[in-house]
């Protein structure tokens, strides 16, 4: 009996003592979570900073300022005539052109990014790349790539290439060399190695190899994620024009300097409304695919 | 396999062996086609070899110029300015945070049945995921004049979207019976979520979140280019002056942060898990 409700007062002192630790723990964390969050928000000048009076009243007012004043029966009118959709996209005509160039370069660069992820991918597989030093050479660039923002490198190139769509180009297209090398090289090494191993047995060479005995069990899925990032990277060329790399982009910056915000509107419906012809497009593409690879 | 096996093949499946006329035509005319579509877009884009070559020399000479990086005897600004960047990320991700968790639990079909009201839920988040944190930027920066603030609701709002969209969906994949089981021993309904489901979606959220503190950093950088202060405006004042000794001295910094922070938060990450 004495035995028994020793072990319980044991246990129960054991366990007074776990949860006092347990709850000191999640205290301290929680000071030092509460200290760090104090100064960011005193740092990001969150609550101090001279944002002048009433600003949800001015996030309004911007709102209002945002959407165009249309007025109904003038709506179909020319472009003189204030209130009609032809004044609001006033400047239609250079928008679509611009923004067929951000397509373009949404395009080439992903074909050229692909391009180079691929190359890259073969020499940063385990299972294609026997020598060690190169791999780890080729990896480590790849994620030095993935860590520097786009816009970064975009202010680089254009400094270098000149304001213009060459610089935007180069950037999206090594910035998809990064991410793509990374996921190519990911389903590289899911390649059957069966498949390899019988052309090395019948004397292929290295290039033979990879053309017939990888390219057929992998191109479907580069082919994947080369669209899904070609989706991405529209995007990322309408946000590179603001730093002058080409494209729409820098028709944003035109509207926000002037502030003409019924024209940033404008434009900006324009840019979601392509991103969303691209996602149809690319999804329907890669949907065939698939389909494709199933009849098989 | 012997001549007469070859002819049988050829008879069961003949586009095996070799594909028809008219299929390797089509084939080789789509692949011509991309390949003048490509060229065509290269020249419209005026991609002219002579021009990348000459970018390609200045940016040696860019590189020539970086070595060795220096901090150009202001070291103290740029730490600031770096501590100002991941400021902006951590306040921005904790008020989306705070927003997107009330959006997530009305958005979890678990919690709003009715099929209309979660279907144009769920599609009005989609489009507001479109828009980038950048474009948020812009008009946040014009609107409240230059400086982090814009910055941090740029990032929150950007975030807001799709952390309510993965709120909701762990809250979908939580398990029922722990909460019926909590509730069947009589206890209150804040302590039925509490016990119930708390112990199964805090530690995918608090992952989820880490997650998008590593993007916001990363984000936050670039947000100065446009005037929200933090590093990514040191990095453009020193670029526009061809500093390229200290643009790679704050870049190396600035990746070694990131590569920090990322080993701080899956080392967290993994203690959740």
């Amino acid at each position: 009996m004495s035995e028994t409700s020793s072990a319980v007062t044991a246990f129960e002192a054991l366990r007074r003592q776990t949860l006092r630790r347990q709850r000191l723990q999640t205290l301290a964390g929680l000071l030092i979570f509460s200290a760090i969050l104090l100064i960011s928000f005193q740092r990001s000048q969150f609550f101090s900073s001279d944002i002048g009076d009433d600003p949800l009243g001015r996030i309004g007012e911007f709102l209002n300022r945002m959407i165009p004043d249309l007025k109904g029966e003038a709506l179909l009118a020319d472009s003189r005539t204030e209130g009609s959709l032809a004044w609001w996209y006033y400047d239609l005509p250079r928008w679509l052109r611009l923004g067929w160039q951000t397509v373009e370069m949404a395009i080439v660069a992903t074909v050229l990014g692909a391009v180079g992820g691929l190359l890259a991918s073969f020499l940063c597989a385990r299972n294609l790349m026997p020598i060690a030093a190169v791999r780890f050479t080729v990896r480590r660039t790849l994620e030095a790539i993935r860590t520097l923002p786009d816009l970064v490198l975009a202010l680089i190139l254009v400094a270098a290439f000149g304001a213009g769509p060459l610089a935007g180009v180069i950037t999206l297209a090594v910035s998809t060399m990064g991410s793509l090398g990374k996921l190519f090289s990911e389903i590289n090494e899911e390649v059957d190695p069966r498949q390899l191993e019988g052309m090395r047995a019948s004397g292929a060479g290295y290039a033979a190899m990879i053309r017939y005995g990888v390219v057929p069990q992998v191109l479907p899925n580069y082919t994947s994620y080369a669209l899904i990032r070609l989706e991405g990277n529209l995007a990322g060329a309408a946000a590179l024009g603001i730093v002058g790399a080409g494209g729409i982009g820098i028709e944003l910056q035109r509207a926000i300097t002037y502030t003409e915000f019924d024209t940033y509107l404008a434009i900006l419906l324009l840019i979601v409304g392509m991103i969303f012809l691209i996602d149809i497009a690319s999804e329907a593409i890669r949907h065939r695919l698939i389909g494709l690879g199933e009849s098989r | 396999m012997n001549p007469g096996q070859l002819a049988r093949a050829r008879q069961v499946a003949p586009e095996a062996l070799q594909p028809s006329w008219r299929r390797r035509l089509i084939n080789w005319a789509l692949t011509v086609a991309a390949a003048a579509a490509f060229v065509a877009m290269c020249v419209d884009l005026q991609l002219a070899p002579a021009s990348v070559l000459s970018g390609f020399g200045k940016l040696g000479t860019f590189l020539a110029n970086s070595m060795p990086p220096s901090d150009g005897g202001d070291l103290p600004r740029i730490l600031v300015a770096l501590a100002e960047t991941f400021a902006m990320a951590l306040a921005g991700t904790v008020i989306a945070t705070l927003v997107a968790l009330p959006l997530g639990v009305i958005g979890a079909k678990t919690v709003v049945g009715q099929p209309v009201l979660h279907f144009v839920f769920r599609r009005s988040l989609d489009w507001f995921r479109g828009v980038p944190s950048l474009v948020w930027a812009l008009i946040l920066v014009s609107a409240f004049g230059l400086g982090p603030f814009g910055g941090v609701i740029a990032l929150a709002l950007a975030d807001i979207p799709s952390l309510a969209k993965l709120f909701s969906e762990a809250i979908e994949n939580a398990d029922e019976k722990p909460l019926d089981g909590v509730r069947a021993a009589g206890v209150s309904p804040l302590m039925a979520l509490r016990y119930g489901l708390a112990p199964q979606v805090v530690p995918v959220m608090a992952s989820q979140v880490l997650f998008f503190l590593e993007s916001n950093f990363r984000n936050a950088a670039v947000l100065g280019i446009v005037g929200a202060g933090g590093i990514g405006f040191e990095l453009e004042e020193r670029i526009r002056i061809f500093a390229f000794d200290q643009v790679v001295f704050i870049i190396g910094l600035y990746m070694i942060c990131v590569a920090a922070l990322d080993m701080v938060s899956q080392s967290l990450r993994q203690r959740l898990a």
